[in-house]
């Protein structure tokens, strides 16, 4: 028996010995299909990282306080934290996430997208440490003219 | 899909942009009467010399046509090489890109 669990934790400890070198990049789609069906940030959030408790540091994160086409609302953020993952959410659509980066060894996490949004809202960053922790950032913007209606 | 990169200092500046509708499950409610019918880019990857880039996961909230940069390392590239680009939607769809790194 004893000789049983010491095998088993032999090829636990190898397992995880090996899983770094094989780490690739993530379709958090299949992966994680709970987290683009949540309809709040917090779902959304332990739906992806299994916790909703984040650090507010480290990340920057810019958008226009207004933003008079919610069509399409330029959002930059970058961290200098060394990241695993980094996720973006907004609390204004039916669905929380907008998208997530898995960020490989050359990546600068410095980004910029441009998103919808259907009213007034706040959108947060959640970046994944690969200290295991989480940081984000979040800002409040009021959108003119909502962009999801088509 | 345009891409445009540009090498500076070791710093690789992307900014690609992919012509895609972007229907979010409410507009096509709205417009084709059915919420399945909502079609939008799940999947963009970039990768240079075959190393992978940039690798995200997307949803129906980016713009349309959307338009996203980034930046990487530029210690795996030099000037003239291409950086590839690939979408993938909703449907199934792939879509393809590449830029010369100036």
């Amino acid at each position: 028996m004893e000789r049983r669990t010491f095998l088993s934790l032999t090829v636990g400890a190898l397992v995880l010995a090996v899983a770094p070198a094989s780490v690739r990049a993530e379709d958090f789609r299949k992966s994680k299909p709970l987290v683009w069906t949540a309809h709040t940030v917090d779902d959304a959030m332990k739906a992806l990282y299994g916790t909703t408790e984040t650090k507010a540091e480290g990340v920057k994160l810019k958008t226009p306080k207004v933003a008079a086409n919610g069509g399409a609302i330029p959002v930059d953020f970058s961290t200098k934290i060394p990241a695993k993952s980094i996720a973006v959410f907004q609390d204004a659509n039916p669905e929380a996430a907008v998208c997530v980066y898995s960020v490989g060894k050359h990546d600068i996490t410095e980004y910029s997208i441009k998103i919808k949004m259907g009213k007034s809202g706040s959108i947060t960053v959640v970046v994944e440490g690969q200290d295991g922790k989480l940081y984000s950032a979040n800002q409040k913007l009021e959108v003119a003219l909502g962009g999801c209606e088509g | 899909m345009k891409v445009k990169a540009k090498l500076k200092k070791g710093i690789v500046k992307v900014k690609a942009m992919a012509k895609h509708e972007m229907t979010t499950y409410n507009m096509a409610e709205k417009k084709l009467g059915d919420r399945d019918k909502a079609n939008f880019i799940t999947h963009i990857t970039a990768t240079c010399n075959g190393e992978t880039v940039l690798d995200m996961s997307t949803s129906q909230f980016l713009s349309k046509n959307p338009i996203i940069k980034f930046k990487f390392k530029g210690d795996i590239c030099k000037k003239g090489d291409k950086l590839l680009m690939t979408w993938v939607d909703r449907s199934g769809k792939t879509g393809k890109g590449k830029g010369k790194i100036k």
